[in-house]
């Protein structure tokens, strides 16, 4: 006898079972089912790819206001929409982020530039400014946007830098030619913590975010100075090549803290050995001139002299997110938004631009599928980033043709005098001239 | 405020954990660790990707629970009993009615017909020599087009899904819509007798009695390549599945592999000592197994991989044969006045004598000649094309059980079939990336060599030095995936025991600059014919020296008894 078995589909496991049901799918993992697989799946990387460019559409609005050029942004703790930008005229304006509207606008609030904000518990918002004075205004929402007096007035000696609030305390420090601590509640600064031996312009001051009691300062004098408020006095400082403009300390790494340079870098040290910076990273062609943490803290960005804003990877040091337009000239301030999401810059145009912090990232409600589908892109786009052609279309950037240029020029110069060294080098006996690490020519010294 | 700590609550359980911190199965073993790698972020990396890379493959075996339909089977019980004597009628009777509706007979006139199956299997298209062609769903009896075109017809083949349908008439390819509407008339496609679409590329490949081989891209209408074959008119086309190459057929006897790429075969074959008439590549081992079939009546199956001779021949009664390979691996020839088929493993293991394979099923077709043989995707069945029509028979065993909806679903609805085809376009495949080797996507690339290197140091600064240079000369370089091309020139040559070890930049050295690889090839050519008395000598010698190291470590190992001494041990050759 015989066994006879002919192949059969039941149609009830490969038909919906009710009209409106989806369609039931069946799976053979086999490769012999899918030829070409590898294939098909570069040509679905190479299109996330693309696709990513085709929807990188970053610039989302402009907050204006401001007469002249916007030097310092600061945003309220705590909250997602309230950002305070002060400008060179003096005036001082609360801007609702979501809703681009004025929530407060102070002109006037400064004879000359305000040179410091920066917000203080219930919201009231302090203000520092070269006519040597810091003011405390009533941020909460009111009808009559346009009131125009302090709630306190705290006069100093000499022209202020900057300003910053304790996380918790009711204190704030000052940076001018010294570094104050002061009490909301005493006109008077209470302690002077400056470096015994300096005499140098501080020019900015920031409050660790987590070790509350710990200040970091820059100054004229190319250094950065470690505080404490326990102590009463200025614990460390490093001397380095050339002076930082701007210092923004790590949200989720509290030894962590950035510093953007004048020569074109921005370096990440650690505070328990500030020999060496941790990461170097390089972009910028010209001076930078601030810098800020996303609240992730894997990210931040920097805002530099040659009219461009830069969004960096924590760790990598090169290849940046560059935003640009005509229209922005060279941007002096640059904060990213507590959801992490969008990136404000403030420019010597006068206006504060919002942009998105992921170029392509869809701003509106994403169903699932779409969440999904967004998820799998990416996974597809970090997997084939080795490959030629996905990785070119990643990794290019367009660039303003002078910045470009720029670029091109300084790669010629670095890349000459590296050669002259090495050829140098050499030509001497061997061992008499070693090579330097790039980290360790940025400090000069370290002082106690 | 109650309401709001409800809501609360309904919303936290629509959230999902973060993937990080779900709950990972344990790790694998047999994960390499890379532990020659220095840098602790990407060791981290690597381990990490290669612990998910087990973990993935684990549920590849595992998904296997998913196919759960089962393959037909004809098993004979007793020692007596042939699968080969069993009929049709027998087999449709225990068939079920479903399964039986494959056995049918379509009594057409209108020359000899082919057919061509859509890719899921579900939608058939047929067209006789005197200019009958028709498109339909043969599970539902619905009829698509049918069209009586007048003039001769000699192929036809769906494109990407039933919507579109390609027919080679007697001057040009014309493509027919799914109602059988004229849509486009390929002038570029002279006199054709066989068509083939490449479905991952969108080609749809033609040849034709002026002896050109050509691709044109139906999504852009583009030509991408024309090819002259430079020997004459051909008739026997097929696809490989698996790397979209296309074999050829001539009437020399010459079989030649084809890509868009290259204006000369890939590999060309003399395979028969008259016209090759039947060709067809084996999908169920990844295109590995090639049958041909000649006008002297042999039919030979061929392996892709190494071309060293056929796996299997014999003599069929009768001219050439139709072949045609099914999914699960089983081989169909309709030679005279029948159809045999053989199925793995016999058809596919080597076999010396040119005696035929143990014949699985047999079926007799009185309407001679038998001009094609098609099997069903998916299913069990066998549709012949021949004189007086199209029969279909069943041939249990032969389809492919468990299909996967995302490649060709035969009971995809009008939403599946446009997803489908949209998707397909957007992975559309680009015609110069195929080759031979279908696997060489996303794999390294051969090491770039610095020609200036002289003595392993070079002329060019280090600053200057691309990437893998620099790291080689700090010593960083991690080579454990190169693999090095000059080991297999050394291999085949005579590897002599007291040559020192070359350094790679040595055997740069010593690569002949200057001469390309086809002059290369042309000495190495010459080189082998040449019988050299002292090669062979060498070669003996070491062949010797080789079986006393063997002879001597089994002994050590105790394998091997070591030979007693005798008194006639002076009588042995040396």
């Amino acid at each position: 006898m015989v066994k006879i078995s002919v192949l059969q589909h039941a149609p009830s496991v490969h038909l919906p079972a009710r009209p409106g049901d989806p369609t039931p799918t069946t799976r053979n993992l086999d490769p012999l089912m899918h030829p070409f697989a590898r294939a098909r799946e570069r040509n679905r990387a190479l299109n996330a790819a693309k696709m990513d460019k085709l929807f990188a559409k970053p610039f989302v609005g402009a907050l204006e206001g401001h007469i002249d050029a916007v030097e310092v942004l600061c945003k309220k703790p705590g909250s997602l929409s309230a950002v305070a930008s002060g400008s060179w005229d003096g005036g001082v304006i609360l801007h609702n982020v979501s809703e681009r509207k004025h929530i407060r606008r102070i002109q006037g609030a400064h004879k000359g530039k305000v040179s410091g904000l920066c917000f203080a518990q219930d919201d009231r918002l302090l203000s520092c400014g070269v006519d040597s004075k810091i003011k405390l205004w009533d941020a909460s929402p009111q009808d009559d946007i346009t009131e125009q007096r302090p709630l306190n007035e705290y006069p100093g000696k000499s022209a202020f830098n900057s300003i910053d609030h304790h996380r918790s305390d009711p204190l704030f420090a000052t940076a001018s030619n010294i570094v104050q601590i002061w009490d909301e509640t005493k006109s008077a600064a209470i302690s002077n913590l400056t470096f015994p031996t300096s005499t140098e312009t501080i020019t900015s001051v920031r409050f660790n975010l987590s070790e509350t009691s710990v200040l970091g300062s820059i100054g004229s004098d190319r250094t950065f100075t470690l505080y404490d408020i326990r102590t009463g006095k200025a614990e460390r400082r490093i001397v380095m090549q050339m002076s930082s403009n701007a210092l923004a300390w790590s949200p989720t790494f509290p030894t962590n803290v950035l510093l953007a340079s004048e020569d074109h870098n921005l370096y990440t040290f650690d505070v328990r050995q500030l020999k060496t910076p941790t990461h170097i990273y390089k972009g910028h062609v010209a001076a930078v001139m601030s810098c800020d943490w996303s609240p992730t803290g894997l990210e931040f960005v920097s805002g530099g002299w040659d009219r461009t804003v830069r969004i960096w990877k924590e760790g990598q040091g090169t290849r940046p997110e560059v935003y640009h337009t005509k229209r922005m000239q060279r941007v002096s301030s640059s904060i990213f938004t507590a959801d992490a999401r969008f990136v404000l810059t403030g420019s010597d145009d006068g206006n504060v631009r919002i942009w998105k912090a992921k170029a392509s990232e869809k701003l509106g409600i994403i169903t699932a599928r779409e969440r999904a589908a967004i998820e799998y892109r990416d996974t597809l786009k970090d997997k084939w980033k080795h490959d030629n052609e996905v990785g070119r279309i990643q990794r290019n950037r367009h660039l303003p043709k002078p910045v470009y240029q720029a670029a091109k020029l300084k790669r010629t110069m670095l890349d000459t005098r590296a050669v002259k060294e090495e050829r140098r080098r050499k030509h001497t006996r061997a061992g008499e001239s070693k090579p330097n690490a790039e980290r360790k020519k940025v400090v000069i010294t370290e002082q106690t | 405020m109650a309401s709001s700590v409800d809501s609360l609550f309904v919303k936290a359980q629509n959230t999902t954990l973060p993937k990080s911190l779900r709950p990972t199965s344990p790790p694998p073993d047999n994960v390499p660790k890379h532990k020659h790698v220095k840098d602790l972020k990407l060791r981290t990396k690597l381990n990490r990707q290669a612990a998910h890379a087990a973990r993935s493959k684990a549920l590849v075996e595992d998904a296997e629970l998913l196919l759960t339909n089962e393959a037909g089977k004809m098993q004979v019980e007793t020692e007596l009993e042939r699968t080969w004597r069993i009929g049709q009628d027998d087999i449709v009777q225990s068939a079920s009615q479903e399964a039986a509706k494959g056995r049918r007979e379509l009594k057409l006139d209108g020359g000899p017909y082919r057919s061509r199956y859509s890719r899921n299997g579900r939608h058939l298209a047929i067209v006789g020599n005197m200019g009958h062609v028709a498109t339909f769903d043969w599970q539902t009896g619905t009829m698509h087009a049918e069209l009586q075109l007048q003039e001769t017809c000699r192929d036809i083949t769906f494109l990407q899904d039933q919507s579109f349908f390609a027919v080679a008439q007697k001057k040009y390819v014309f493509i027919y819509d799914r109602d059988g509407v004229e849509l486009h008339r390929l002038k570029a496609h002279i006199e054709p007798t066989r068509l083939e679409f490449l479905p991952y590329h969108w080609l749809l490949a033609s040849v034709g009695n002026n002896g050109f081989l050509k691709y044109q891209d139906t999504s852009t209408g583009h030509i991408v390549a024309e090819h002259r074959t430079k020997l004459g008119a051909c008739h026997t086309l097929a696809q490989n599945k698996h790397n979209a190459v296309l074999h050829l057929g001539h009437s020399n006897g010459v079989v030649t592999l084809w890509t868009p790429n290259i204006p000369h075969p890939a590999v060309q074959i003399l395979a028969h000592y008259g016209p090759v008439v039947g060709l067809s590549v084996d999908p169920s081992s990844g295109g590995r197994y090639m049958a041909t079939s000649g006008q002297d009546g042999v039919v030979k199956v061929w392996d892709c991989r190494n071309w060293k001779g056929t796996v299997r021949e014999w003599t069929t009664r009768g001219g050439g044969a139709e072949l045609e390979w099914s999914a699960r691996g089983a081989l169909s020839v309709a030679v005279g006045g029948s159809v045999n088929v053989y199925t793995k493993p016999s058809i596919q293991t080597p076999h010396a004598p040119k005696a035929p394979p143990p014949l699985y099923l047999t079926h007799p077709i009185p309407h001679r000649p038998l001009t094609s043989v098609r099997f069903c995707p998916f299913q069990d069945i066998l549709t012949i094309g021949h004189n007086a029509g199209l029969s279909s028979i069943l041939v249990p065993g032969v389809g492919e059980p468990n299909f996967d909806s995302m490649e060709a679903d035969p009971f995809e609805n009008k939403k599946a079939r446009r997803e489908r085809e949209v998707k397909g376009l957007l992975d559309k495949i680009q015609p110069d990336m195929i080759t031979l080797d279908p696997d060489f996507v996303g794999a390294l690339a051969p090491p770039t060599k610095l020609t200036t290197a002289v003595n392993d140091t070079h002329d060019i600064p280090f600053a200057r030095l691309p990437r893998l240079e620099r790291l080689r000369v700090q010593g960083k370089a991690d080579e454990t995936e190169l693999v090095d091309d000059d080991d297999e020139d050394i291999a085949d040559g005579d590897a002599d025991k007291n040559a020192k070890p070359q350094s790679r930049m040595e055997k740069e050295k010593r690569k002949m600059r200057g001469k390309g690889k086809s002059v290369k090839r042309y000495l190495r050519k010459q080189r082998k014919n040449v019988i050299d008395p002292t090669a062979v000598a060498i070669r003996a010698k070491l062949e010797k020296q080789r079986e006393e190291k063997r002879v001597a470590k089994a002994i050590e190992n105790g394998s091997m008894e070591a030979r007693k001494p005798s008194a006639l041990d002076r009588f042995r050759r040396p």
